[in-house]
């Protein structure tokens, strides 16, 4: 192609991008299409990745594709494996998508479909892709090294022991609100808990195939579980018709956490195998086909969104989370824009396959690209709903009211008008016993992709299938994010404990595994059974929490990349981490100071414990709350001032090397000149 | 990839270009659909255990997947799966 036609097709790209992007942003007071976010999207994606990741490899990073990776340097056929750009962009995806994109953006799409739309968008070109790059080329340069160990190395011990709390934090508080998301998606619905409840078996059953019949299949093997898990689908609907077998599968919210947090612990401690890997492998098959599928159905059936570009939410009175939009839409979108948990990927195993260093661009940034469009199509699943059933689903009883009618005035009092007979038909088609107050975001997903299939594939007759599909996809890959999450919060506590003790850093002895289990399950099930009390839903304090957790996590991973880039001579380049540190600093610490001191109760912790404190003779659940607000500030708290610490840390280091009092160096692994890029020309 | 098939890959492609455009079309669906399928296995572990049968010079069998399981079970417990 001629760089004339070339310069064409990019102008082209470049203009129906901000045609999109006016269409989104300036539209007021009528509906629009889906495929306007959907094109903004990938027209951003599309010029994002030719143009600014392409400044970054080139200008910033200097890739080198003669310079010999770990991956082949290092081969060992085992977890150093010189490996295909695309197999290693599939492997990466698979393991940076969770639940978080889903979820975030349901949430908070209570500002309207533009505040995450726009912050989606440009958080993950500006910010997120680019920390996912720089992150996963900088543990290339390093021998496949994590992110707590560059940060001992490049800034210093602080920053290293910063890392690891940051990533024990963010583990707790992310297992917390994905329990919760999962208590809050099954309670009374024994549809749901029937289907999860049948995984079990099902798993099992495909370990015995597996170790047994078909040695090492495990496509074939998932595809089989995949195939019984519809079935095990199809066969809810008589589960939750039948009044007695109902009863067996209707659980309320604290009898669900209980067993979820026995779940997690016997998970983490004992040898479950044969019931965690099929599983493990049954959800990322679930995983992939759900987005896919997904994909397919936005760009087949181009849904019209129902929400608004803006609602009055953006003041901070939002029912779903309280706050206003900045900061709290930046901290409620995590993962489609910039998460810190992908730090942890992007230097540990993708660093280590990776053939050519020129192929961190596409696996680092591109990866992310495509889960922030995972976010994007979680947006359009929330907008496609009409605003009041939305706010139905996601407000907690105690912000709309405990009946229904009280829930219906409110929301209707608010302008989004919705009825209980409107509710009550919904909640029959999806075959649940109510959708008042299902908050945690998961259902309203799941309504919004029922909605958007059966408008075409099978028509409203399968609208429960899909709904029970979406909800067995989110839980199913939640418990799988849980159970995994606990193990490697057992290890990283394991390790600690193992410098004070060496019998408790022995990770095969019991004592050390029963006892690191158990603290570990406490920590994230203390959470856990608060947000279950909670009469806000839970999720309006322990999302946030989350956020900022994630953020901090991010915050150390660019602050990492900052130091690095200026120690490699390219001050002049930091802008392209630091700005997105200033950003993130600004947003974390904003929202942490409104957490733990806004006036209003329904933000700030210690403003809730007062007004309770503030009641005659508080007792019983008022005392807990109490306890639980304060422990939510000290958190907190603890958080910003870990930012805090590292910030003024990694600050120091800098102006020591630009100011020339320290030598600019970096700790990188020898030039070694790769084989594989000569043989290849 | 070993050389061999680079070099054949390289004059594939050579040959292509000659080719009527529909065979060219199906070769690069073919090739999406093999590095797909590579991607699928890769994420799968089935490439894993591939390497671990090449490495270990032993057949298929019920042990050699048990004995892969444990070697994986330390790697694969300490990976974290991402929010």
């Amino acid at each position: 192609m001629s760089r004339l036609v070339r310069i064409f097709a990019w102008l082209v790209v470049a203009v129906a991008g901000a045609l999109a992007l006016a269409t989104i942003a300036l539209h007021r007071g009528e509906q629009i299409n889906a495929m306007w976010l959907v094109i903004a999207a990938v027209c951003c994606y599309a010029l994002g990745y030719r143009f600014y990741s392409g400044f970054i490899a080139a200008k910033v990073l200097a890739l080198d594709r003669r310079r010999a990776t770990p991956a082949e340097r290092l081969d060992n056929g085992r977890d150093f494996v010189p490996t295909n750009k695309w197999v290693v962009f599939g492997h990466h995806f698979a393991a940076i998508a969770g639940p978080g994109p889903l979820v975030g953006p349901v949430l908070a799409a209570q500002f309207g479909y533009l505040p995450g739309t726009l912050w989606i968008l440009a958080g993950a070109v500006l910010g997120g892709c680019v920390q996912d790059f720089v992150i996963l080329f900088f543990s290339v340069r390093r021998d496949g090294k994590s992110l707590t160990e560059m940060a001992r190395e490049e800034i210093g011990r602080l920053g290293g022991l910063i890392a690891y709390i940051a990533i024990i934090s963010i583990i707790v508080i992310l297992l917390a609100v994905a329990a919760l998301i999962v208590v809050n998606a099954l309670k009374a619905s024994p549809w749901g808990a029937f289907t999860i409840a049948m995984t079990i078996p099902i798993a099992l059953l495909m370990g015995l195939y597996l170790r047994r019949l078909r040695p090492g299949k495990v496509m074939e093997t998932s595809l089989l579980g995949f195939v019984l898990v519809i079935l095990a689908i199809w066969g809810g609907q008589w589960v939750s018709q039948n009044a007695s077998l109902a009863s067996w599968f209707t659980f309320s919210a604290p009898a669900l956490a209980v067993v979820i947090i026995i779940y997690g612990f016997a998970a983490s401690a004992m040898p479950v195998w044969l019931l965690l890997a099929p599983r493990d492998y049954l959800s990322t098959f679930v995983k992939l086909g759900t987005i896919g599928l997904l994909a397919v159905g936005i760009v087949g059936l181009r849904p019209t969104l129902h929400m608004p570009p803006l609602t009055r939410f953006v003041d901070g009175s939002g029912p779903v989370f309280a706050g206003s939009v900045f900061p709290f839409a930046f901290i409620t979108i995590a993962c489609g824009a910039i998460s810190g948990f992908h730090s942890l990927i992007s230097s540990g195993t993708s660093p280590k396959l990776i053939r050519h260093e020129t192929e961190t661009r596409m696996v680092g940034y591109g990866a992310m690209l495509a889960e922030s469009m995972v976010a994007i199509m979680a947006t359009i699943a929330a907008c496609v709903l009409q605003p009041g059933t939305y706010f139905a689903i996601n407000s907690p009883a105690g912000v709309v009211g405990q009946s229904p009618d009280a829930a219906v005035a409110s929301i209707s009092g608010w302008g989004f008008p919705v009825t209980a007979a409107g509710m009550h038909a919904l909640a029959q088609a999806v075959g649940e016993q109510t959708l008042f107050n299902r908050t945690g975001g998961a259902p309203a997903f799941a309504v919004g992709m029922a909605n958007i299939f059966s408008s075409s594939l099978g028509g409203q007759a399968v609208m429960a299938i899909w709904y029970h599909f979406a909800i067995m996809f989110e839980a199913l890959f939640i418990l799988t994010v849980l159970d995994a999450g606990t193990r490697v919060g057992r290890f990283m506590l394991q390790d600690a404990l193992g410098h004070l003790w060496k019998g408790l850093g022995r990770t095969s002895w019991y004592p050390s595994i029963l006892s690191t289990s158990a603290l570990i399950v406490a920590a994230w099930g203390t959470f856990l059974w608060q947000g279950v009390k909670d009469p806000l839903g839970g999720i309006n304090s322990l999302w946030p929490l989350f956020g900022i957790a994630n953020q901090l996590l991010a915050t150390v991973a660019l602050c990492v990349a900052t130091t690095i880039i200026i120690k490699m001579g390219k001050a002049r380049y930091a802008g392209i981490t630091l700005i997105p540190l200033v950003w993130l600093v600004a947003v974390t610490f904003t929202a942490s100071l409104h957490k733990i001191f806004d006036r209003n109760p329904r933000i700030g912790f210690l403003a809730h414990a007062q007004l309770l404190a503030g009641s005659p003779r508080p007792q019983g659940d008022a005392v807990r709350l109490i306890f639980n607000d304060r422990l939510d500030a000290a958190v907190t708290a603890t958080l910003i001032c870990l930012v805090a610490v590292i910030l003024v840390e990694s600050a120091v280091e800098w102006r020591r090397v630009v100011g020339g009092r320290k030598q600019a160096a970096v700790k990188e692994a020898p030039f070694v000149i790769s084989r594989l890029a000569e043989e290849e020309g | 990839m070993r050389p061999a098939q680079r070099s054949s890959r390289r004059t594939g492609s050579m040959i292509s270009s000659a080719r009527v455009p529909g065979s060219a079309i199906a070769e690069r669906l073919m090739r999406a659909g093999t590095l797909l399928r590579a991607a699928l296995r890769e994420i799968f572990e089935e490439s894993a255990y591939a390497r671990f049968l090449a490495r270990h010079r032993i057949p298929n069998s019920q042990e050699a997947y048990a004995e892969f399981l444990r070697e994986c079970e330390s790697l694969k417990a300490r990976r974290a799966r991402c929010c």
